[in-house]
């Protein structure tokens, strides 16, 4: 097994240095072989990635435990799913995943039908494989995943409690998938650079790989916030921690992209916005890893320290160069056919501000995380910016991208008449003013949650609105009943109304995200039938018991639920403590419903069975994860392949003999 | 002026003002990582501004009061220097003696009001609790032992 593991990284490395040279050997003197030769070694890769990745799900499984990775992140007594799981645990192993979705991605690219004779294509897995070259060095010196320890330790060491938890099997993987598949875009933007090739043809083909990679990355993003909320105990899902700022600035940024590309497949604008759009995206995701595995800032993530990060950076370096170099040298091309702004008031100057909003907001996260390196190195003494200065910052950020959100599906391309604007936006601003009268005459009074809501509606009845004119103007042609045109409507133009649906998806996700301003918290100590009341309810300590569950112990209190009178059952806070691992894990009790989430925590207890617990009422938590349902249904049914409007794009771009 | 000129001015518009709001919202929300040592010596200088700091839990000096939901404790550098802190709310996990602490908060009378207290642990599973995880620590921690060695 030993044997087979390291062979199958070490002839992986082998094989992707010698597919990177015959591509580019195959380039250079346009020898067909050379190109089908690299194209093989591909594929040949993808299945020793495969192999790695069976043997080491193998010696998980099976609990091998003379295998280092094996002793350090599992335990004998580990449900099989979070043996396997403890595959994305460490350094090693985590790398090894995302090399092979590297790998398959670079081969799904390699052999696809809409690639084939396309003179791109060598480019573009050549790219893939410099990637793929980069994490096979890394996994075969510096984290290597087989590593064999002198005997055989009769057990392993277990995998972290808080890691055994469902969100931690979906949420790493997710964001590997997110992170890989922006590598494809940036490929296919780079290869059609160095082509010389200056249409939109990757900007259209690599449409799907993109968006599916942002859809990972939100699900990602937010699979981790739920994992904290239910696993870590401090209330809430989102807290700027350097690590969840690490993948939320590549999502920023593609989200960027994605509407910007919209401009330059229809009015050929912003190309090279794009490309450097799709550029820091990519690096992005490296400088993420970067600060995740180097240790350089606090954060609950931190990987066991390791010089991984300055591998990342230095790799990102040479990526970044590169593009750079290569965007520099083609740039007159370029600026030779963009277009021009027709009218200020236009989608595209509003696409335009969407992006410079984005931008921003990624600046900010960024600066925010980078404030303590940076003042360390300039000052002498690490000065953080806590959670505040990101609220402030990025809520205004928020409120205005709604806005632009609210007013960008309905201004008309190229150019908007004051009357178009009237017409469109006059009966939803007036239900908008309505709604933020009806709030502030509900007791609301501050100035942000009133806005915000406001603006929140303004911007779903303005999209509402959207699909009823779709819906009247497609019954007024076809005379189809209303659920029959609407159907037709939104099957036969997936991108936009998949991409509004995406819309109402963040609207959703807004609403409870500004809810968070209406938590309310207690701490107490209670002796057994005491109560509290707390946002409405009514919680009564009943008891304090122990039970075991496997060989770990559990402790929980038995609380009693009320609210208006009405009995809502009991709910049980506890507390964890393991055999294999020295602290204890928190499990929150939460009782969600659209209206709240009851959360409890049970902090502390005395010998005399006082307990000490922490009440949360988080208002409207449940739209946060409602909303990302509704995103992700959005941007599938926005990718969804359907007998309308999907066309493969045809390559009209230079020539070349070999492909 | 073109319309493109127009359109990069309210470009520019947008993100000078989101620069000014990053530039306005810094100094306000920003607080300092400090030594023991520094929090006694220019105690007035961080009289009231939001502090980061850690040491070792002093052996006994904890107390708890669960009904007011109170704790008490006194952290120390590794030359003796002391710092009393005081916390609205509970224990962390792990905090025993010789934790090594870490607190948020802000100086008050030579007092740390903690928000946020959070313990690091220095034992055999340490790099494998993500949570309280220190590379600097741990560095030192090595370096004393080699000299230890030595």
């Amino acid at each position: 097994m030993y044997i087979i593991g390291n062979l199958s990284i070490y002839l992986a490395l082998i094989l992707s240095v010698y597919a990177f040279a015959s591509l580019f050997l195959g380039i250079k003197k346009q020898d067909q072989r050379l190109i089908d030769s690299g194209r093989g070694a591909t594929l040949a890769i993808f299945i020793l990635a495969s192999i790695s990745m069976l043997l080491m799900f193998i010696l998980l499984g099976t609990s091998q435990f003379q295998f280092e990775y094996v002793y350090q992140y599992t335990s004998s007594d580990l449900p099989l799913l979070y043996k396997l799981s403890a595959l994305w645990a460490g350094n090693a192993g985590s790398l090894l995943l995302w090399t092979f979705f590297l790998t398959m991605y670079a081969a799904m690219v390699g052999y696809s039908k809409k690639m084939v004779r396309n003179p791109m294509t060598p480019y573009i897995i050549a790219i893939m494989t410099l990637n793929t070259i980069f994490f096979y060095l890394i996994l075969a010196f510096v984290t290597k995943p087989f590593m064999l320890l002198d005997g055989v330790p009769p057990e392993g060491r277990g995998l972290n409690p808080m890691l055994q938890d469902p969100g931690m099997i979906l949420h790493p993987v997710a964001i590997y998938l997110g992170y890989v598949g922006l590598v494809v875009p940036f490929a296919f933007a780079i290869a059609s650079l160095i082509l010389k090739n200056m249409d939109s043809f990757w900007v259209k083909m690599t449409r799907r790989w993109t968006i599916i990679a942002w859809v990972f990355l939100t699900l990602g993003n937010v699979i981790g916030g739920y994992w904290a909320y239910t696993e870590l105990g401090w209330g809430g899902y989102w807290a700027w921690d350097p690590v969840e700022n690490a993948s939320f600035m590549p999502w920023l940024t593609v989200t960027a992209y994605l509407h910007s590309v919209m401009i330059q497949e229809r009015k050929n604008m912003l190309k090279i916005w794009n490309l450097s759009l799709i550029i820091l995206s990519y690096a992005l995701t490296l400088f993420g890893t970067f600060l995740v595995r180097s240790g350089v800032l606090t954060s609950v993530h931190a990987f066991g320290e390791s010089n991984l990060g300055a591998y990342f950076l230095i790799f990102m370096a040479f990526m970044v160069i590169l593009a750079m170099y290569v965007l520099m040298s083609r740039y007159h091309l370029i600026k030779k056919d963009t277009g021009q702004f027709e009218s200020f008031l236009s989608k595209e100057s509003s696409f335009l501000i969407n992006n410079l909003i984005l931008l921003g907001g990624t600046f900010a996260v960024f600066w925010g995380t980078v404030f303590p390196l940076v003042s360390e190195a300039v000052r002498g003494t690490k000065v953080t910016v806590g959670i505040p200065f990101f609220n402030t910052v990025m809520s205004p950020i928020l409120l205005a991208l709604l806005f632009i959100m609210a007013v960008c599906p309905l201004i008309a391309w190229q150019r908007s008449s004051m009357k178009n604007i009237r017409d469109n936006f006059l009966i939803p601003a007036i239900i908008s003013l309505v709604i933020a009268g009806l709030l502030v005459f509900m007791g609301i009074r501050d100035a942000y949650p009133v806005i915000a809501w406001s603006i929140i509606a303004f911007m779903v009845l303005t999209h509402i609105t959207e699909f009823i004119r779709g819906t009247s103007a497609r019954r007024k042609v076809t005379k189809e009943p209303v659920p029959v045109a609407f159907y037709n409507l939104i099957i036969r133009s997936r991108r936009r109304y998949g991409g509004y649906i995406v819309h109402l998806g963040i609207a959703i996700m807004a609403v409870g995200i500004v809810g968070a301003n209406f938590d309310l918290e207690r701490l107490e100590t209670m002796e057994i039938g005491d109560s509290v009341e707390i946002g409405g309810y009514t919680v009564t300590y009943e008891n304090l018991a122990q039970r075991s569950e496997g060989v770990n112990d559990i402790v929980y209190a038995n609380m009693r639920v009320e609210r208006d009178g009405r009995d809502l059952g009991i709910m049980q806070p506890e507390r964890m403590f393991y055999l294999n691992w020295e602290e204890p894990s928190t499990n929150v009790a939460v009782r969600s419903t659209l209206r709240d989430d009851l959360y409890i925590v049970l902090s502390a207890w005395e010998e005399d069975q006082r307990a000490t617990f922490q009440f949360k009422v988080n208002p409207l938590v449940k739209w946060v994860w409602i909303g990302t349902y509704v995103l992700v249904i959005g941007a599938v049914f926005a990718v969804w392949k359907g007998r309308y409007g999907n066309v493969t794009p045809r390559y009209a771009g230079p020539q070349r003999k070999v492909y | 002026m073109t319309k493109n000129t127009k359109v990069i001015l309210g470009g520019c518009a947008v993100f000078l003002s989101i620069m000014i709001l990053l530039i306005t919202a810094t100094p306000a929300s920003s607080g300092s990582e400090i030594s023991i040592l520094e929090a006694k010596i220019n105690e007035s200088q961080y009289e009231g501004r939001y502090i980061t700091t850690e040491g070792f839990l002093v052996n006994g000096s904890v107390d708890w009061e669960p009904d007011t939901i109170e704790l008490r404790f006194t952290l120390e550098d590794e030359d003796g220097n002391e710092l009393d802190v005081y916390h609205h709310g509970v224990r962390p996990d792990n905090f025993s003696d010789d934790v090594i602490v870490i607190v948020h908060g802000f100086l008050n009378d030579g007092i740390l009001e903690a928000e946020k207290v959070q313990t690091r642990c220095p034992s055999a599973y340490e790099g494998e609790d993500p949570d309280n995880y220190d590379p600097d620590f741990h560095r030192e921690l090595l370096r004393d032992d080699k000299e230890d060695g030595s």
